[in-house]
């Protein structure tokens, strides 16, 4: 192997490990046993929060606030929200109040 | 009076399943039966929650009422389904027919009730009704179940009926 095959190898594996600025996340909300897991998620502004149904009986998360509202899930349905604000968002599901959430922004 | 025959009624139900393990292997409880039971349970408080949307104009209690009717038609459906794919039937007994008995007496007290005496009544025969239907699940009929499908969906309803057993708590509080 030559100096500049290294060069390029390097070159690739920087580029590979610098994080993209400004790259928006996906993150995943499993809703199982009565719970959104995790029940706490920190996440970036722009950032998606994906909730994913896989009880059996149909849930929401839904936004203290308003700032949110899946409507009902039924078992296997997904939603998405786009996080728009920084700050603490508390959700619970509009079925079952035992079941809460929080939505940590920055 | 209201209190004197729900205090009968939890007295029967308890010496029904005093004896719960005992009971259900002399008794020779068998899967079809156990899903009868579950099924015939999960009736029962879909006929107390339609009473309590009819009747009811407390929002949190109308909102409860409403929760009942989706999750117990959830899981009875999903029961039926697993049964029909079992190519099998629930099998009518002795227990079911007591919950049921036990059930139409409740209705009627209930029907009789309006305003805050109705929302209390209704919501205090909810905790006590899932307290039991809950303890009878984890101590009788999934120990006892055989099939593995019927087990995981009884063990998945138990997780649900122990919230809506936790909201009936904290919304008796409320009544209070």
């Amino acid at each position: 192997m030559n100096i500049h095959s290294i060069a390029a190898a390097l070159l690739l594996l920087a580029a590979s490990c610098a994080p993209t600025p400004g790259a928006a996340e996906t993150h995943v909300v499993e809703i199982s046993n009565m719970a959104f897991s995790p029940s706490e998620l920190h996440v970036a502004v722009g950032d998606t929060v994906t909730w994913i149904n896989r009880d059996l009986v149909p849930h929401t998360a839904t936004a203290d606030d308003g700032a949110f509202d899946s409507g009902s899930l039924k078992t296997g349905d997904s939603w998405s929200y786009v996080v728009k604000d920084a700050g603490e968002t508390a959700y619970s599901c509009s079925f079952h109040p035992a079941m809460t959430g929080h939505i940590i922004a920055r | 009076m209201p209190k004197r025959s729900m205090i009968k009624a939890a007295l029967l139900s308890a010496t029904l399943f005093a004896s719960a393990p005992a009971f259900a292997a002399d008794a020779g409880l068998n899967d079809l039966q156990i899903a009868d039971i579950a099924y015939t349970a999960g009736e029962i408080d879909i006929g107390y929650a339609k009473i309590a949307v009819a009747t009811t104009h407390d929002k949190d209690v109308k909102a409860f009422a409403e929760t009942m009717l989706r999750d117990h038609q959830t899981v009875n459906d999903a029961a039926s389904a697993l049964l029909a794919k079992l190519k099998a039937a629930p099998e009518d007994n002795a227990t079911s027919q007591t919950l049921e008995k036990n059930a139409a007496e409740k209705r009627a007290q209930l029907s009789a009730l309006k305003g805050a005496a109705f929302d209390k009544a209704y919501v205090q025969n909810e905790v006590s009704y899932h307290q039991f239907v809950n303890a009878t699940l984890q101590d009788t009929l999934i120990p006892a179940t055989q099939n593995a499908e019927l087990k995981s969906l009884l063990t998945s309803a138990l997780g649900t009926f122990r919230e809506h057993e936790l909201h009936a708590e904290n919304l008796a509080r409320k009544l209070d």
